[in-house]
């Protein structure tokens, strides 16, 4: 269905080559996950398919991609839109109507399609996405998942043989990942769609993949089943590291493999100490907090405190609350009622220095914290900011991130590197409290774990407050000490990580899932707790 | 879907036919009253999407070229005799400059008629602002022609990309109020402007791949999924306009 042949692509005014000779042949009904570290070249592999690259990006193409025997070099991506349905890293800009049903029946009347077979087909998709409840609702005000739903839909409803996507689920909470995955699943097995889909989060699509590309970043591409490249690939879902932590011959790709493989380390007991973690001093309480848009409240009511030295989650779906409750704690809007209290002052008050002794905030998008030309510029004015001696922030860079050149222009940098550079802006001002919104949407593993390095190290060792809001399971397993739960604007769950995350099976780690009914949530619980065994 | 609304074209007709009007008229109080009647229709008529809000920006920018106009007008420029309020210094020019002086006798007749003509540039934009935040950029490019339809993408990105900045700024200045930064004054909006246009032109960009690889401009007939009507609404609005238009 889809053959690349001697594909090469560089892109100008850059040195290093993005793929370099690469051969693939994607039979029909095959579903392929692309692999890979941020900017290696995920993205443009998936935009060679339609011909977006080299026609709409620029850059020089060497080989040919062909689909269905249409080559790209021939044809533009505008005639290729009856044979591929293609749906971006973000959804939201790729949107050309107001409305669900006409959203969805834009990609048929450009291929002028008969009236009587867009309404059978706008009908069709409907109910096989289960969005015939939002057909009439305006598409901005739909949640995340949502989106993505409607977006797949549009890309579905002509019909298309090739279903390509570039993380649909990095901004999904689990269960609506899961949703759209097994949506995914349906159509690969029922209509024998072929699908082609770049990841991150390995934990959530392997499953479902029948091959991997995995691209190194050097040009060069590895294809094969998920067991032959992940067994060599550093990047992996938690369960192959579990695999290989223990010394397991073979590696599982399901939670279901994975259990059987592991009866025996399952059948031994473990006497379970609860470590109670010591008081520390409060440093937010908040108290009927509530938050409201219009009509609608996004908190009601909550009530709960912080203290120095812990490392909060907040979870919840799309739209229970979460940036609302961290906006309110950092001080964006004033709160509709209740109070806030951040070591005993108003974080609406806070304004210039203060501030930024008190709390950082790095918002969604960590690049809207950044204005300058380069590295450089960004770091002394950090250090002006909070009069530090020159090169103090930089000094905190080369920590968290080591290797950034200071003359990098900050939109050059990786999605990992950007989020260094903010942190370590934000940091400089040495902050009592840290805020995070979703920081690990389009981070690969190996950026995850940085982060997570940097973020508990200086959690404990200057007993600082860090609270982030986040989907990903698996993160909040590694990192966080204690999570709060929000449905709907209310607190339902608030305990340590460990009950929160074992309480419900959908946000249970892989590695839970594997090891229950033990109450180890990652790798280094399980080997630390053989460990102490033997 | 709430209540059907006007055809597209209804409100960039009725702008035109406005704004004609006006610059027939050359009269401030029809001026100041066309401006008065657009910004009751927009705060009646808006609903409650993206582009809507763009509109007090658009009455902020407005108001904000009026006084920079004004301010050059009273200071450069031919003197005008009539009734003083104040005088300025002089700023001596080099003598190939004759006729044109900067400071001076700022007088009655100076100070009107440079808040006349700043007021009818103004008036110009607030009466198309307002098109835009009434009309959806994405209906527009549905009853575009597709033969434009390279005019047709850059109108809808540019109407379309234009509401959403707004939104941006908001994003970005919340940001940067954060990092403890000023978000008042000058500087502040060079911190702005360079995430914002970034984030805009990455918008568009996705916007326009999305077009692209969705088959646009592609077959040069277009079926309707569910035809957009003129109906007799339009063509109330539109003939107000027109009505203004003939008369003036």
């Amino acid at each position: 269905m889809i053959k690349f042949s001697h594909v090469s692509l560089i892109y100008p005014n850059s040195t290093t080559t993005v793929l370099e000779d690469l051969n693939l042949t994607i039979a029909e009904g095959e579903m392929v996950l692309v692999i890979g570290p941020t900017g290696s070249g995920k993205s443009s592999l998936l935009r060679l398919i339609n011909g977006l690259v080299p026609h709409h990006t620029g850059g020089i193409l060497a080989g040919d991609v062909s689909v269905n025997g249409l080559s790209t070099q021939l044809t533009k991506p505008g005639g290729m839109a009856h044979l591929i349905g293609i749906v971006g890293q973000n959804p939201a800009n790729g949107f050309v109507a107001d409305t669900v049903e006409e959203e969805l029946a834009f990609g048929m009347e450009v291929l002028n399609l008969p009236n009587d077979v867009m309404r059978k087909r706008v009908e069709e998709v409907l109910d096989l996405l289960s969005l015939a409840p939002l057909r009439n609702r305006s598409i901005a005000t739909l949640s995340g998942g949502e989106q993505q739903r409607v977006a797949i839909g549009a890309a579905l409803v002509t019909h298309p043989k090739v279903l390509v996507l570039d993380e649909p689920t990095s901004a999904l909470d689990p269960i609506a990942a899961e949703e759209v995955l097994s949506i995914l699943h349906r159509l690969v097995h029922d209509l024998g769609l072929t699908v082609v889909i770049a990841e991150h989060k390995l934990e959530r699509v392997i499953q479902f993949a029948d091959r991997i590309v995995y691209i190194n970043g050097e040009g060069v591409a590895n294809v094969g089943t998920p067991e032959e490249i992940l067994m060599q690939s550093p990047i992996a879902p938690p369960i192959v590291h579990l695999a290989k932590a223990l010394g397991l011959k073979e590696i599982g790709v399901t939670v279901r493999e994975m259990r059987r493989m592991t009866t025996q380390y399952r059948d031994i007991e473990t006497t379970s100490t609860v470590e109670t973690p010591p008081t520390t001093s409060k440093v937010i309480t908040f108290e009927k907090l509530t938050v409201s848009y219009g009509d609608t409240n996004a908190l009601n009511s909550i009530t709960s405190e912080i203290f120095a030295g812990e490392v909060v989650a907040v979870m919840g779906r799309n739209g229970a609350g979460k940036s609302s409750l961290l906006k309110a704690l950092a001080g964006v809007n004033q709160p509709t009622g209740g109070s806030i209290s951040l070591l005993g002052k108003n974080p609406f008050e806070l304004h210039g220095k203060q501030r930024r002794e008190t709390i950082g905030f790095i918002p969604q998008e960590p690049s809207d914290l950044l204005y300058g030309q380069s590295v450089a510029i960004e770091c002394e004015q950090a250090d002006r900011d909070n009069e530090l001696t020159a090169g103090t922030t930089y000094a905190v860079l080369q920590q968290l991130v080591p290797g950034i050149s200071t003359a990098t222009h900050p939109r050059d940098l990786s999605e990992g590197q950007r989020l260094g550079l903010a942190l370590s802006v934000v940091l400089s001002s040495n902050p009592s409290i840290l805020i995070l919104d979703e920081p690990t949407r389009g981070l690969d593993y190996q950026a995850k774990n940085e982060l997570t390095r940097m973020l508990i190290n200086f959690s404990a060792s200057f007993g600082k407050a860090v609270i982030l809001a986040t989907h990903d399971v698996e993160l909040v397993a590694e990192l966080a000490s204690r999570v709060i739960f929000i449905a709907d604007g209310d607190i339902v769950a608030d305990g340590s990580t460990l009950d929160v995350l074992l309480s419900s099976p959908a946000f249970a780690p892989q590695v839970a899932k594997v090891m229950s009914p033990h109450p180890w949530l990652s790798v280094k619980d399980v080997v630390a707790a053989l460990e102490g065994l033997q | 879907m709430t209540k059907p609304s006007l055809h597209p074209f209804t409100w960039w007709l009725w702008a035109i036919g406005l704004a004609v009007a006006i610059l027939r008229f050359d009269s401030t109080w029809f001026t100041v009253s066309c401006v008065g009647v657009v910004m009751v229709v927009v705060y009646t008529c808006r609903d409650n999407a993206p582009w809507a809000k763009s509109f007090d920006w658009t009455l902020k920018l407005s108001a904000w070229i009026l006084a920079v106009r004004t301010v050059i007008g009273i200071a450069i420029g031919v003197p005008i005799p009539g009734t003083p309020i104040f005088t300025m210094p002089i700023v001596p020019l080099p003598e190939w400059m004759p006729g044109i002086r900067i400071g001076g006798t700022v007088t009655w007749e100076r100070l009107s008629s440079s808040l006349t003509e700043g007021l009818l540039i103004c008036s110009i934009i607030v009466i198309f602002g307002a098109a835009a935040s009434l009309t959806s950029p994405h209906r527009l490019l549905r009853v575009l022609p597709i033969y434009i339809y390279e005019f047709a993408v850059a109108v809808v990105i540019a109407t379309s990309v234009l509401p959403q900045l707004v939104s941006s700024v908001k994003r970005i200045r919340m940001a940067q109020r954060l990092r403890g930064q000023k978000t008042r004054g000058f500087s502040s909006w060079k911190r702005v402007a360079i995430p914002l246009l970034e984030e805009s032109l990455a918008r568009s960009l996705d916007l326009a791949a999305s077009m692209d690889s969705r088959g646009y401009g592609v077959s040069k007939k277009r079926s309707r999924y569910r035809p957009i009507s003129w109906r007799l609404k339009d063509s109330l609005v539109v003939i107000t306009a027109l009505g203004l238009v003939v008369i003036s």
